[in-house]
This record gives structure tokens, C-alpha cells and sequence, in this order.
């Protein structure tokens, strides 16, 4: 790939990240909404308290003036302050990244590991048991709510067998510190990792099944069992590597929705990260919260995307060469 | 491909494991009070929070010169043991508690609280002002504390005040006041902040210092659970000991449960149908603003309104029989300030009466469509939904219902709450139905209803409460003497007066009352306290008495140790695990063997 066609893309990244920025501010705008008017409902403020909150909010001003402000701090890396909280949307949104990403990577990661082993079975195995099994277990999988899966395992794990916490990410009054605390987090990590993991492995184990069967009938594992390679050589060294090439962009793109993949499972299990945060921001609604989750959400996706698309040629020579 | 598998063995055995190894750490002999609810905290800060879950934290940190009796919400001493009123009833004088103490051991005196009536009411802090806008204290010496007010107020001598340590706060500039995150955990309350966990959970300890002495509980944990389900489930399962804002669907099979006290703790708040009756009266400039159908203006129309709905339908059938039907608006948190209503003045459920009030009154329906009209058109009135309330659908179904039957039609519109806050200012509707909750005392409510309250400027109509556009200058003229009136007796009387004649004119039906739903458990700890007595809710209750008079049951295991058993179950599960596993890739090798 040249150095110009890498510039051209990402270029082209950065220009959505540009228009992400500026949509952002006028899609969280279609709602008129008064935050002042709605949070102290009933409370006699006098003019003065309520000209403060106003500013504070940062809705003084014309909507023109507003989006100069909002570009300004922006490019900063300032959103403003949360109407819920009135602390700054950066700090709070760094708060629950590291939360996010410990939970929906482990899931992520699970769930390929697993979800591209049963494709590889399943697609290899073409219209046998294990096929029709495992197949079975995606599409059900793929096809349940995570939040309703998310109760089913919290009720008969947390509170009929009483293994794990119903919610949260460490006992309040738990140890501290050291590898009792990350144990402890740990066990309340489990549940909605288990959650998160099944809702994600049948997409994975779907793609890899159908990649495994289109390669499967190509000349060169004929070539390779004339050689008199074993099958699971010819599966492994020569149909998987091939098959793999359609899951990277899926992966990748996954990679890019960590961020925001888990708002039901997070809200379920009172998981204190950044799909939590969105759940309570609609709520308000909480507008400079959505817009910084929004903004960070779609860089996520933008940023993998570009390395998808950067990283495949590498992987697919054929690309290169076109 | 055995790589993929060896991992995906590796995170599976992971995952076990770690059920089977946590267990949960001894608690050290702390006694500890775990209360789940549904709401973090937005801010410790005494001067900004806005959440019901901030106010329990203020009043548990924040000791008030004088509490809120548990019974009735009567003035009790608190940090002061007396007071004396001069005979204008315009100054009081406080004399505090020998000895009093911060919890960081600095000493609270007169100075403490006179700095936070006079910098709050400079400053305008948020959370203050109502209090102490017409206040002035001087500290004459380190237990005397002189309190002026500039106008006869009723509420003196009683002072609940969050009084802030001067020490700590003179440190914090003006303009930063509302902006301090406020986690010194220095207070004069039963207990005071020692860790927030944004998020997940806060946590405090007792504070050796409070004036009543040290309570018995060493530290209340407030587990925030953003599912309420799974709240319920801590609590049957002893995870927490208590529970606020249970989901209705949830709270009858509490009721039932053994070891479980499920509490509706009435404090005041209700649900209400208002009819815009604005009739253009006050100074408002009525090209800019909307205008309610004018049938609503016609008191007879709104009084067969009033007789056409069935509050114990709507309890039963809406409310699942949680909450009970309304009668006059209620402006406290007391239920002392409600009046009785005799048969007479009472618009009871029935229809026949409303249709022949309808027919005196000249709306008929001349052309058979089941419509009545006015000036030649059917009657259908703008009823607004509230997108944010899950009761706001069945309570239109029914209302609707009814109306329909009494030849009224409606059309529907949904708002968020910020909408319909500038729908509601702005008059542009006939009908919906919201909630309030007030305070302890009456005042703020029956503010809400005066003249003007009714929303004059066109360029902000949220900053007005009267959405019933209801305007009566007797109404007004007694609000006036009730905010002078220093007889509580005869102040009393007064408000009963004016919730009559606010009921009579049939503007705001109020449908039923929206208690606090709470459960607790009975087995750690005992002394649960309602808030007012027998009605009232035990947590969330104003001055939150429970808190200090709570003691742990002798014997009462800790809690949280069902993990032992547990611990087993899942080491059973972590080997079945790997029993399957290893047979499934014992089984994979063999057929792939098979088919080379």
C-alpha cells in the first residue's frame, strides 16, 4: 500500500471524526429541553440562582454562540460540564473506561475464542451432529436479549444458588487493595462477562462456520490431503488461516463497539462503566454526558475501522497487489 | 486450531476457578447497615445536591439546631437544647449543647451555625435560600445564637438547617461553592462520608461526636443498583438489610415474605389531574401564550369532570393497590395538614350526576355522536402523556374512558418532562396527569397556586408552577396571612380554608397519594423507625430517625457468608466444568481420528 493511499484513508477517518463533532452538537439539540426547568422543578430559585444555572449549564447565549463554545472546548478536549453531576464529562467518562474495557474485552475476547473454535467445528463438519449442535447453540445464543439473558443467570446464579454478587464491581466492604480486591472484582465480574460472552459468540461462530465452508471446497486442500497431510492439519495450517480474513474485519469492528457494546448488561448488573453512563445520561437527559460518549463511541468505531482497513492488505496479499 | 481450543479451555477454567476461590473476607466485628437504592449520589456537596439519595447523606452528616420530631414532624431540640422567642416573634434566641463536636473534634459552636445562615443567604446557596433568605444570626458567645428574621415566619422557632463547618468551608471561595466535591467527611450527624464510589456505593462511619452519642451501627454502606430487581434480590437473598424505592411490580410478594417488612411510607406525595382553567384573567399576554378549551373555565364543567373519577379504580387497577385515593392537594409531608372534607364538599364517583350536571349546564349532544358540544363543535380536550412515567398511560385509559362516557372526548399528545414543563407554562394543553412531593412545611405547595404562579413571560414559561392556571384572590389574600400567622393552630385553620377552596374549584383532582416503597429485614437489626409515625417511610423520611435508633440483634450472623456453602456449590460446578470440557475435546480427537 502507498504512503499516499494510507494518508487518503486517514484522512477520510479524520474527516467523519469532523463531521461526528459537528453532528453531535445539533443531534442532541432536536430535543428542546430546559435542564434547569426540569431539575428544580418546585423550587422557588430566585431569578439570580436560576441566571447562574443557566451558564453553568452553558445555555446562555444564541444557538450560534452555543456552538462556537461547544467547537471551542471540544477541540480542547473539554465537553463541558454533566448536568447530573456538574463535574467534568472528561473525568467522569475516564472514571468508567477502565470498567468498560475490563469487562466487554474479556467478553469480546471469550467470545471470539470460543465463537471462531465452533465455526471451525461446525463449518468443517458440515451437516453432521456437531454441525447441526453447535450451530443450534449460536443461533439461539445470537438471537437472546442480553438483558433477559443477563437476569436469567443473575437470578439462578446470584440469588438461588447464591455463587455470585447481584450487581456491582467490588463489596463495600471487601478487602482492599492487592489480589484480594481484584478477586473480589473479579467474582462480580463474572456474571455479566458469562452474560456478555454467550450473547456474543454465536455472530462469531455463524461467520467462521460460513468462511470454513466457502474455502472448503477449494483446490488447494485438495492439494494439501493428496499431499497426505492429516485432516486436522489441512483444517488448521491450510483451510483456517484463509477462513480467517472475513472474521478480521468483524473483529476488528468489534474491537471498535467495546466502548459502547454493553449498556442492558451493564445497567442489569449495576456495572459502573460506560454503558451505564449512557443509560443514566438518556435518562436526564444529560446532554454534554451524551455528547462526549457519543463523540468517544464513534471515535472508537472510526479509529478500528481505519485499522481494519489498514491491516488487511498485510493479512490478504491479494488486496495489496489490486 | 488445538491453540484456540487450549484457550478457550484456559478462560473457561479461569472463569470457574474464580468462583470457587473468592470468598468473602471476615468483616473485622464492624457492624454493618447495607441499604440498597436505585439513585448515586450527584454530589456530597451540602450546598448543590439535588437527589433524594444526597439529602439522606446531608442528613445524616449535617446535625440541624433543631430536629424533626419522628411522630409529626414537630420542632424538637437538636444541637440546641432551648430556645426562647422574643414577643414580636421576630428574634429567637438558641442556647446549644454543652460540649459540642465536629467529628474531626474541632468545636461546633454558636460561630458555626450564624457563618452558615449568613454566607448562605449572601451567597444564595441552592439548597438554602428557602430557609434563610429573611435570616440573620449572630454568634453572642460560643453557645448563644441569636436568629432575626426580617418578616413574622411561622416556621421559626423550629431551624432544620444543615449547618457546615466553618473551619472547612471558609476555606472554599464564592464562586466555587457549588463546585466543591465536598468529601472531607467533617459533620455533626449520626454519621459522616468516609468513601463514594462513584457509581457503585458510599460508604459511613460513625461519628464518635454526635450529640446524641455514638449510635450503635459502626458504618452504613448505601449500595447504589441501577436494576431494581436485582436490589430485591440482595434483599431476600441478605446481601442489604433494606431497600428504598422497590418497584411496585416487586413490593406485594415482599409484603408476603417472610423476614421482610415491606413499608409504604406515605410522606405527602401525590399523583393529580390537572384541567387547565386559566380563564385570562391575570396580566398575561395572551397572544403569546395558548389558551385552555373554554368549557374548562366553566366551573360546572370541571365539576362533572371531578365526578367522573373513580380514585379506587385507579388505585386498584393502576397503582396495583399501592398509594390511596386522593381527596384536597397535599402540601406536606404531615398529614396534619389536610383537611377533613364533609359529604357535601366531596366530588364523589358518579356519572349519572356528571352527565346531569353537563345537561344544566346547556353542553348537550345535538347531532347523536356521542359528543357533547359547545358554541356548535364536540368537546374533545388536548390530554398530554408523559413519556417518563409508566403510570401516565393506564391512568389516561381509564380517565379517557370515563370521560368518553360522559360525552367528552380527548386527543393525545406525549412530552418528556422537560416538554411539558414548557407545555404546561405555555398552557398549550386541557389535561394530564403528574405527581408532587412536597416538603415539611406547607408554604412552598401552596405557593405553587397562587396568581402568579400563572406563567406571564412569554420568553421562559417553566419558571411558574400553577399549571392549573387557578386564580383566586381569597386564595392568594389567605396564603398571605398563613406565611404571617404565628399560631400554628390558627395557621392551621388558614390552609385548611385554602385547600377547600382550591378543591371546590375542581382545577387539580387528586387521584391518589405515591408513597415510598421500602422493605427491610428483620433479622440484624431492630428499631426501625416510621416518619410520621404509623404512615410514614422508615429511610428517605426527612430527618431520617431510624439511622440513630437502630440496634443489631444479639446473635445475628453478618450476613454475607453464604458464600461458605456457595464456595462448595461452585467448586462442584468448576469440576463438572472441566469434566465436560475435557470430554468434549477427548470426544472431538477421537471422530476427527475417525474420519483420517
Amino acid at each position: 500500500m502507498t504512503a499516499r493511499l494510507v494518508a487518503g484513508k486517514v484522512l477520510g477517518a479524520l474527516g467523519t471524526l469532523a463531521f461526528v463533532v459537528v453532528f453531535n452538537f445539533f443531534l442532541f439539540r432536536v430535543v428542546e429541553s430546559n435542564p434547569v426547568a426540569t431539575l428544580y422543578r418546585g423550587r422557588n430559585l430566585t431569578d439570580a440562582q436560576r441566571e447562574e444555572l443557566t451558564r453553568q449549564f452553558g445555555l446562555d447565549g444564541s444557538k450560534l454562540e452555543q456552538f462556537w463554545r461547544y467547537m471551542e472546548q471540544t477541540l480542547q478536549l473539554n465537553f463541558g460540564r454533566s448536568y447530573a453531576t456538574n463535574q467534568p464529562v472528561i473525568d467522569e467518562i475516564w472514571a468508567a473506561t477502565p470498567q468498560t474495557l475490563a469487562l466487554v474485552g474479556t467478553s469480546t475476547v471469550l467470545a471470539m475464542a470460543i465463537g471462531l473454535a465452533m465455526g471451525v467445528v461446525a463449518g468443517w463438519r458440515r451437516g453432521t451432529a456437531h454441525d447441526r449442535v453447535l450451530t443450534g447453540i449460536s443461533i439461539v445464543t445470537w438471537s437472546t436479549p442480553e438483558f433477559w439473558l443477563g437476569m436469567l443467570l443473575l437470578t439462578v446464579f446470584a440469588v438461588d444458588l447464591g455463587l455470585f454478587p447481584t450487581g456491582g464491581i467490588s463489596d463495600p466492604s471487601g478487602p482492599d487493595g492487592g489480589l484480594g480486591e481484584l478477586l473480589d472484582q473479579a467474582h462480580h465480574m463474572a456474571l455479566p462477562c458469562l452474560t456478555l460472552t454467550i450473547a456474543y459468540l454465536g455472530e462469531y461462530a455463524l461467520i467462521m462456520r460460513s468462511s470454513i465452508i466457502d474455502v472448503a471446497r477449494e483446490d488447494y486442500l485438495t492439494l494439501a490431503r493428496a499431499k497426505g497431510l492429516r485432516d486436522a492439519q489441512v483444517r488448521d495450517r491450510h483451510a483456517l488461516r484463509n477462513a480467517l480474513l472475513p472474521s478480521t474485519t468483524l473483529i476488528a469492528l468489534s474491537f471498535g463497539f467495546v466502548l459502547s457494546g454493553a449498556i442492558t448488561v451493564e445497567t442489569v448488573f449495576s456495572w459502573p462503566g460506560l454503558g451505564l453512563l449512557t443509560y443514566e445520561s438518556l435518562r436526564g437527559p444529560d446532554l454534554p454526558m451524551l455528547q462526549g460518549l457519543f463523540l468517544l463511541f464513534s471515535a472508537a468505531v472510526i479509529v478500528f475501522n481505519l485499522a481494519a482497513e489498514l491491516l488487511y492488505p498485510y493479512l490478504d496479499p491479494r488486496v495489496r497487489a489490486r | 486450531m488445538r491453540s484456540l481450543t487450549l484457550l478457550t479451555a484456559l478462560a473457561l477454567a479461569t472463569l470457574a476457578s474464580l468462583v470457587a476461590v473468592v470468598g468473602a473476607t471476615a468483616q473485622e466485628g464492624k457492624v454493618v447497615l447495607t441499604v440498597g437504592l436505585t439513585q448515586d449520589l450527584d454530589t456530597p456537596n451540602v450546598t448543590a445536591g439535588e437527589l433524594v439519595s444526597s439529602y439522606e447523606l446531608f442528613t445524616l452528616q449535617y446535625a440541624s439546631p433543631t430536629d424533626l420530631a419522628a411522630e409529626d414532624f414537630s420542632t424538637v431540640p437538636g444541637l440546641a437544647e432551648s430556645w426562647e422567642v422574643s414577643d414580636d416573634g421576630l428574634t429567637v434566641t438558641y442556647t446549644l449543647r454543652e460540649g459540642l463536636r465536629w467529628s474531626d473534634d474541632t468545636p461546633l459552636t454558636a460561630e458555626d451555625i450564624a457563618y452558615t445562615i449568613n454566607r448562605a443567604r449572601d451567597e444564595e446557596w441552592l439548597n438554602y435560600t428557602s430557609t434563610v433568605a429573611n435570616l440573620s444570626a449572630e454568634a453572642r458567645d460560643e453557645r448563644t445564637l441569636v436568629v432575626t428574621t426580617k418578616v413574622p415566619d411561622p416556621r421559626l422557632p423550629g431551624l432544620p438547617l444543615y449547618v457546615v463547618p466553618k473551619h472547612i468551608w471558609e476555606k472554599v471561595p464564592a464562586d466555587e461553592v457549588s463546585n466543591y466535591p465536598a468529601l472531607d467527611g467533617v459533620g455533626s450527624g449520626p454519621f459522616t462520608l468516609a468513601e463514594w464510589k462513584k457509581g457503585q456505593f458510599w460508604r459511613m462511619v460513625a461519628n464518635p461526636n454526635f450529640w446524641r452519642g455514638r449510635v450503635a451501627i459502626d458504618e452504613v454502606v448505601f449500595r447504589v443498583f441501577r436494576n431494581a430487581d436485582a436490589m430485591v434480590a440482595a434483599l431476600r437473598s441478605g446481601e442489604i438489610d433494606a431497600a428504598h424505592n422497590v418497584p411496585a411490580a416487586a413490593f406485594p410478594d415482599l409484603e408476603n415474605e417472610e423476614g421482610i417488612v415491606a413499608v409504604q411510607g406515605e410522606q405527602g406525595g401525590f399523583d393529580y389531574l390537572v384541567l387547565n382553567s386559566y380563564d385570562g384573567r391575570p396580566p398575561r399576554d395572551t397572544s403569546k401564550f395558548d389558551a385552555p378549551h373554554p368549557a374548562l373555565t366553566d366551573l360546572r364543567f370541571r365539576q362533572a369532570i371531578a365526578h367522573a373519577i373513580d380514585k379506587e379504580t385507579l388505585v386498584e387497577r393502576v397503582l396495583n393497590g399501592i398509594g390511596t385515593p386522593g381527596t384536597t392537594m397535599s402540601p406536606s409531608a404531615n398529614p396534619a395538614w389536610i383537611p377533613e372534607l364533609s359529604e357535601e364538599e366531596t366530588y364523589d364517583f358518579d356519572l349519572d350526576r356528571a352527565r346531569q350536571i353537563l345537561d344544566e349546564a346547556g353542553y348537550v349532544d345535538s347531532d347523536g355522536n356521542g359528543l357533547r358540544e359547545y358554541e356548535g363543535e364536540d368537546i374533545v380536550l388536548r390530554y398530554a402523556l408523559r413519556s417518563e412515567s409508566e403510570t401516565s398511560k393506564p391512568y389516561a385509559e381509564f380517565i379517557t374512558g370515563w370521560l368518553e362516557q360522559i360525552g367528552i372526548g380527548t386527543r393525545f399528545s406525549t412530552y418528556d418532562d422537560g416538554q411539558l414543563l414548557e407545555v404546561a407554562g405555555k398552557g398549550d394543553f386541557d389535561l394530564y396527569v403528574w405527581g408532587w412531593t412536597p416538603f415539611v412545611d406547607p408554604d412552598p405547595m401552596l405557593s405553587y397556586f397562587t396568581c402568579d404562579q400563572i406563567a406571564v413571560d412569554a420568553s421562559d414559561f417553566t419558571n411558574y408552577y400553577n399549571d392549573a392556571g387557578f386564580c383566586d384572590p381569597t386564595y392568594d389574600e389567605l396564603y398571605e396571612q398563613q406565611n404571617r400567622e404565628l399560631d400554628p393552630e390558627r395557621r392551621r385553620e388558614i390552609v385548611h380554608d385554602m385547600l377547600r377552596r382550591f378543591y371546590a374549584s375542581a382545577s387539580y383532582i387528586v387521584l391518589a397519594t405515591s408513597p415510598d416503597l421500602q422493605a427491610y429485614r428483620t433479622d440484624r437489626f431492630t428499631g426501625w423507625v416510621r416518619q410520621p409515625a404509623e404512615t410514614g417511610p422508615v429511610l428517605f423520611s426527612n430527618s431520617s430517625p431510624s439511622y440513630w435508633n437502630l440496634t443489631p440483634i444479639e446473635g445475628a450472623d453478618d450476613g454475607g457468608d453464604g458464600l461458605a456453602t456457595g464456595g462448595i456449590v461452585a467448586i462442584v460446578v468448576a469440576v463438572v466444568l472441566a469434566a465436560a470440557l475435557a470430554g468434549w475435546i477427548v470426544l472431538r480427537r477421537r471422530t476427527a481420528e475417525e474420519r483420517e
